[in-house]
Parts: C-alpha cells; structure tokens; sequence
C-alpha cells in the first residue's frame, strides 16, 4: 500500500465491489473541511452510465483498498444511486483540480495539476496539491514516454527528482464564482495575513475578480484598507463594483476621502450613490461634494437617510420600522415605498397611515401622485416644491425613477439662508 | 465653457457614447484582425471569379459572427476569465493541451500567411522581402513587448482605420451599384462547386478558432465590468458589422475590375497588380497598403493571443511586462511563433500554399469543438449567473453553431478532394 497517491491516477478508475464486479468509475472525491490542518476524504462519488449517469457517494469506511482500483468491502446491490450530485462543502475535482490558488509560501498564484493525498489507516487526506511540469505531464498521460526521452538525453536532469509540491498549509483556494463559501486551511489565512500588503496586491494582479474579491474578504478592515491603497485605479473600480453595497459602503468609510471619491468617480453616478447609502451621513455629506455634484442641486443636497419600504408592506410594518430608525432619521413623517431595484413606487406619510388598520397595505394609504424631484435640478425647484405641498422632505430620483435621497425641509434653509445673507451683504 | 461641456457630457445620450467610447476595443479590433491576409485573398477571389454573386452571403456571416463573439464577450464580463482558463477549470488539462497545441501550429500557419502577406504587399512598392520581413518581425516585437495595453490597443483602432483604404479602392473601381444591390438582394451565383468552396471558404476565414480566444482575452484584460457590458456588446456588434463591410467592399473593387474584364489571380498581390490597368494606380496601392496594414496588424495579434491562451491554459505564467526567467515559456512560444512565421517566408520556394492549406483544415477541424465548448460554458449556470443563455438565444445559439460547424466540415472535405480550387 503506498502512503502517497497521486489523484490524477485515481480520477476515472474503477471502482468494484467486494465480489470484484463494477460498481462505476470514480468521479470525485469530496472533502470534509475541518479545523484540521490536513482535509480528509469525505466520500467518493461514484458515476456509472453515459449520457444521463447515475451517481453515488461511498464513505471511505466502505474502502477495502486503494490499490490502481479502488476496492470496497461492501455489495454493489447496496449502493444508492441518483441522478443528481449532493452539494458538497468541497471536491477535489470542482474545487482543486484545475483551479488556481494561492501559494502563500511563495506568495503567487498557480494552477493545480494534481493533487497528493495521503493514505493512511485506510483514511485519504489532501496533503499537498501538485503544481510542477510532472503533474502536467501525468495528467496528460505521458509519464512514461517524457520520462524514458529525459533519462536517455539527461538523466541527471532534475526533472526527475522535483516533483513542485505545495503544502495544503500553505495553500489558499480561491475556487470562488464558482460557489460563494470560501474554502479555508486557517493556516494559509493566518500566513496570508503576514504578506506585506504591497506583495497581496501583486498576487491580486494574477486573479479575476471574483478570485480577487475572495481573497480580499478574507482580510480584516485594516488589512482591507492597505491592500487596496496598493491597487490600480482599475483593480479599485472593479472590486468596488462586485462588493456588495454595504460592504463597499464600509470600505470607502475605511479609505481616505480623496481615495474614496477617486473610487466614486470611476463608478456609474446611480451606483455611487446607492453605496453613499451604506455610509454614515457626514462622509458621505462630504464625499458627495467632493463627488462634484453641484451643491445646490438635487443630488448635492440630499442625504441618503430615509425610511423605504417594499411594496407589500403593511401599515404595521411602517410603524415598526419607524419606530427602529426613530433615533436616527432626521425626517420620520415620509415613506417611500419603492419596489425591489429602488425604484419609487409610492410615497405617504405618518399622517395618513398613523390612524389605519395595521393589516392594511401600506401602497393603499399612498399620495394620489408622487412628488419628486430629479438630482440635477436646482434648489429653487425643490424649495417651490416644497413650499407648494407644504412637505417637509421630498425625495430625489435618477433619471430612471431610482430613489437616490431625500431632501429635507433644513437643507434647503441652510442654502436658502446662505443665498440670502449674500444678498443683504451685496446690498451693504 | 466648461460649464457647457459639464452640461453637454451629463447629456444621457453624450454619456452613452462617451461611456462606449471609453469601453470600444476588444470587439472592433477582433473583427478587424479577421480581415488578414487570409482573409483578404478569400475576398478577392470571390470577387474576382464570381463578381458579385458571393456578396449576399457576407449578410448572414455577419450575423452568425455576432451571435459567435457576443458570447464570448458575455463569458468574458461575467466569469472574468479567458476561454483557455474556463476549458481548463471545466473540462481538465488534457482537453486544453491538445486544444491548445492545435491551435498553437494553426496559429503559427495563420502568422507565416501575414508575415507573407506583409512581404507580398511591400514588393508591390518594390521593398524586397528580405528587408520587409525581418524589420516587421523586430517591429511586431517591439510593440507588444514595450507597449502597454493601452497604447497597444490604440495602435490596433488606428490600424483598423486603416482598412479605409479597401473603401476608397472599392469606390475608385467604379463599380456598377444597382447590379451590386440586385445581386445582394437576389443573387443569381450558380450553385455549382467551385462557388460551393468559395462560400465555404468566406465562412471558413471569416469566423476562425483564435478569435474567440483573442476577443475574450482582451475583454478580462480591459477590466469590463458588468455595467459596462452593454456598451462592450456595442463594440462587438460594431465590429463585427465593420468587418464584413470592409470584405464586401475587397469583393466589390474585384469584381468590378477583375471579374468583369476576365482576369484570372491567384492570391491578394495578384489582385493588387492586376488592379493597376483596370483601376488606376491608386486603386493598387491603395489595395496593397491595405493587405499590409492588414497583415502586420494579425501579425501581431496572432503570436501574442496564442502565446497568452496556451500559458493561460496551462497555468504558467505570462504577460509581456514579466522578465524571461518569470515566464519562459510564455516568451518561447511568443518568439518561437514569430521567428518561425518570418523566418519560413524567406526562405526560397517555400511550399507556402501547403501552409495555408494546413492552417484552413486546422481551423475546421478546431471550431466545432470550440464552438461547442462556448455553448457547454455559457449555459453553465453556476458560471454565468445571470448572464447565462436564454432559451430562445439558446435556439438561435445553436442553429447557428450547427450551420457553421456543417460549413467548416464541408470545407475541411472540399479543401482535401479540392485543394486548388479554394
């Protein structure tokens, strides 16, 4: 029995029972990914038929023996099969296999030929992934005859000998895109985290975004913050967009304000906004000038704290959610109901809604019509709007109907009160 | 004043083409690539021997050539990963390698034919091939291994202007446009052989294997993002509307000219002298500074397309901004295909039919699988997410995959019963 088998040689081999007769081949192999430092073998998946194959999951107890098949202990009769592949944690082959990771000893990005596992007490482990010429030339099948060419021209070659083997330890999977779970070995995270960031952002290079993006949650706000200060303005734009609101909202909290509306400015106007969103108001007060909106426009003016709400929302569901926001909100009289891409489908007030039923939908206790303004219209509209309804906020969309903020009654004083004092001081 | 431009540029129209602008690339250089040496000779001898007969065909070709790159182009956006890395991680290194190292000596084939191509054109302007060849090598060399991706892709979109030139010898051969447009309209071609292998073969050159990786190559390496994917689709469809209108117009100045007084050419350069008494002096040079600019333009997509998706796929290392111990492999393959490419077109009687031969069977062979892994991967859900294929594209996809897949089979047999009549 050999205590190291390559999983090239498994992949695809027969896999019979205890009375020799097949039970199909070998098509994977899933692994548990536990606190050990080594992941072990959690089941092998077996396929048996072409065009719609069956498949079937042995546990590594029913394993007699590995040896060029692999051996079990058990009848085929008792085997289940099924048509469809039970979602697994992670599998050699839809994760490993073929996939690029993370090389956290060296620090750079590879591709994983083959991989090594260890077999012991009837046990298999993934022990080290392959990422050297011979893996290659194994998958490929040609071990033998590459082999024989290099022993006749040089045979002291040290093709022979390397075999380039990267320790589980130091390997960071990146396997994302394809399932969101991030596969972790806490030793490779741990080792990771001690790369100088200027050297992470040189491994980022190498990778896709959503790889990218893999790797960066994994890091700590600070880490995050340095990572991305060493990025190229199109790395930064690229990650920002795949991040979800919130978490890029806190990651431009986390940047210096001049890094922070660079980011913004790469972006579409709708989408920086919507991140605006997730951040505290000052910053985002801020960035927004910064952002170049003109200030006494819409979008210039507007804060992004507002109470919204789906359109199936009851009136009780309103009053809840007030009552959670009434520390924060500056404005607790409106809410805008808007549909699932933000959009604005209706608009009401406390007032109208404070005295219904609590069952009632809340899009039945709307204003007849919405009254909005768009961000690039100027504070005088808002201010005539505002005094005409007698509101005291009035929301802001895009130009395709998409709720950016709100407007409220103060911010306009301010400009207001400002144009006004300029005026009675030209008029000193 | 610059208030006025703020308005203007905040325009929503202005901002789309700005925005299109800024994103225009991969998709007008792609389609324009296409129009290489290769791809010139094809045109002229359509032109040449069935006038204006074959010109209703470049119709359904640019819509099949859409439908082929706009996948690419969605595969691209969604997965961030080029076509080498998405066969390897989905169906194992044995497929890539072989997919690859096909590709690799089709390629190669491709690269000698421009390198050709480049020393044909310039003899018309009296340049021997031995001063023409080696200084081209040196400057496709220099320009991808100094160059940015930035300035390289500006050096492309100022090439693919250039193919203006086929517009200007197109509209000097004074061709007779009602007889165009009722052959578009209704041709009137006799479905015999030869006009069997010529049609084949202006499918065969125009939607070829290399492509597919190029395009979506220089997609993840822009950074386009899935906002941006609207208006990268915009380039696609631009140029793949470009391309075949540039052919269209190579058929029509040969058809014109060529086929209406009963010249008899064999390749691009022949079209090109042959111009000369029938269209003016202008209209042959104009033509052959055409095949050059088209020739040295693939010649530098080709090798580093090949280069980067045969290291993709095999997981070495690559980019020309890395320094030869860090990616061997990648810069042998790279000088490699052009020291081979140029190198084989100086030496004398070169059997250089028989590489064109070889490199059109090998871009049959290739595409269908190609083609067929493209479908397999874009309606592979847990990859594409959102941007999987819808059923009724799915149809479409697939119809028009069988048809090019039939027409490349059909040519990879008429090129073998009849190697000298494409």
């Amino acid at each position: 029995m050999r205590l190291f088998i390559n999983f090239s040689e498994l992949l695809g081999q027969d896999v019979v029972d205890v009375h020799n007769r097949r039970v199909g081949a070998l098509q994977d192999i899933s692994m548990h990914s536990n606190d050990e430092v080594f992941p072990r073998a959690g089941s092998f998946i077996v396929r048996k038929g072409f065009g719609r194959p069956l498949y079937a999951e042995i546990p590594p107890g029913d394993v007699q023996d590995i040896t060029d098949k692999i051996e079990l202990k058990i009848d085929r009769r008792t085997i289940k099969f099924q048509r469809q592949l039970l979602p697994c944690e992670f599998s050699l082959c839809r994760h490993i296999l073929d996939q690029q990771v993370v090389d956290t000893n060296d620090q750079k990005v590879v591709r994983v030929n083959d991989v090594h596992l260890l077999h012991v007490d009837n046990q298999l482990y993934l022990a080290h992934v392959d990422v050297g010429l011979r893996g290659l030339i194994r998958r490929l099948g040609w071990t033998r005859f590459v082999d024989g060419c290099v022993r006749l021209c040089a045979p002291d070659s040290s093709y022979l000998q390397q075999d380039e083997f990267i320790s589980w330890k130091n390997v960071h999977v990146l396997a994302a895109g394809r399932t969101t779970n991030v596969i972790r070995s806490d030793v490779a995270r741990k080792k990771l985290a001690r790369i100088p960031a200027a050297e992470l952002a040189d491994i980022m290079e190498d990778l896709n975004v959503f790889e990218k993006l893999s790797l960066f949650k994994t890091f700590n706000a600070d880490m995050q913050r340095r990572i991305f200060a060493d990025m190229t303005p199109q790395e930064k734009g690229e990650l920002a967009d795949h991040l979800t609101d919130e978490e890029a909202g806190s990651l431009l909290e986390n940047i210096p304000a001049d890094e922070a509306t660079d980011l913004l400015h790469s972006l579409s106007k709708e989408k920086a906004l919507q991140l605006m969103r997730y951040m505290h108001s000052e910053t985002s007060k801020k960035l927004r000038r910064l952002l170049g909106f003109a200030q006494d426009s819409a979008g210039g003016l507007m804060t992004t704290e507002y109470l919204s709400v789906g359109e199936e929302a009851r009136v009780k569901d309103a009053v809840q959610k007030l009552k959670e926001n009434a520390d924060y909100l500056g404005n607790i009289f409106f809410v805008y109901i808007v549909d699932p891409q933000n959009r604005l489908v209706g608009m009401t007030s406390l007032r109208r809604f404070i005295n219904e039923d609590p069952e009632r939908p809340l899009l039945e206790t709307c204003y007849p019509k919405e009254i909005f303004v768009r961000t690039d219209d100027g504070v005088e509209e808002v201010a005539l709007l505002l005094e005409k309804y007698k509101f005291s906020s009035i929301p802001v969309l895009s130009d395709d109907g998409v709720l950016q903020g709100v407007i409220t009654i103060d911010d306009i004083l301010e400009v207001l009160i400002s144009l006004a004092w300029k005026k009675y001081k030209d008029q000193l | 004043m610059e208030n006025f431009w703020g308005r203007i540029k905040n325009l929503k129209p202005v901002r789309n083409f700005l925005l299109f602008l800024a994103v225009m690339g991969p998709g007008v250089i792609t389609a324009n690539v296409d129009n290489d040496a290769g791809g010139i000779a094809t045109y002229s001898l359509a032109g040449a021997h069935f006038g204006y007969t074959l010109l209703w065909s470049l119709v359904p070709i640019t819509v099949a050539l859409i439908i082929v790159q706009e996948m690419c182009a969605r595969m691209a956006v969604a997965t961030g990963k080029g076509l080498a890395d998405l066969i390897r991680e989905n169906y194992g290194v044995k497929v890539t390698f072989y997919l690859m190292f096909i590709l690799f000596f089709v390629n190669l084939a491709n690269v000698t034919a421009e390198f050709a191509g480049i020393a044909a054109s310039l003899e018309i302007f009296h340049v021997s091939k031995f001063i023409s060849v080696p200084l081209s090598a040196v400057f496709v060399w220099f320009l991808v291994v100094k160059g940015t991706y930035k300035s390289v892709e500006k050096i492309f979109l100022s090439a693919c202007f250039f193919y203006i030139a086929y517009v200007i010898s197109g509209l000097l051969a004074k061709p007779d446009w009602p007889q165009v447009f009722r052959q578009m309209a209704a041709p009137s071609g006799n479905w015999n052989l030869p006009y069997t292998v010529m049609l084949v073969g202006l499918v065969g050159t125009t939607i070829a294997p290399w492509m597919q990786f190029y395009l979506q190559s220089s997609i993840v390496e822009k950074g386009i993002t899935r906002e941006e994917y609207k208006h990268i689709q915009l380039d696609v469809v631009v140029g793949c509307i470009l391309a075949p209108v540039i052919a269209f117009f190579i058929v029509v100045a040969c058809a014109a000219t060529l086929f209406q007084a009963g010249v008899h050419v064999e390749s691009a350069q022949d079209a090109a002298v042959a111009l000369r008494p029938l269209a003016g002096p202008y209209a042959s040079w104009l033509f052959a500074f055409g095949l050059f600019n088209a020739s040295i333009f693939a010649a530098s997509v080709l090798p580093l397309s090949t280069a980067y998706g045969f290291c993709e796929g095999m997981g070495w290392e690559a980019g020309v901004n890395k320094r030869f111990e860090e990616a061997p492999q990648f810069f042998s393959l790279y000088a490699f295909m052009i020291v081979v490419g140029a190198g084989v077109v100086l030496i004398p009687r070169f059997p250089l039919f028989k590489v064109m031969f070889f490199s059109q069977v090998g871009n049959g062979i290739l595409l269908p699988f190609i083609l067929i892994f493209m479908l397999r991967l874009i309606n592979d859900s847990d990859l594409m997410g959102a941007f999987t294929n819808r059923r009724a594209l799915n149809i479409i996809t697939w119809i028009t995959v069988l048809v090019i897949m039939a027409l490349t089979l059909l040519m990879v047999v008429l090129t073998f019963l009849y190697p000298f009549a494409v």
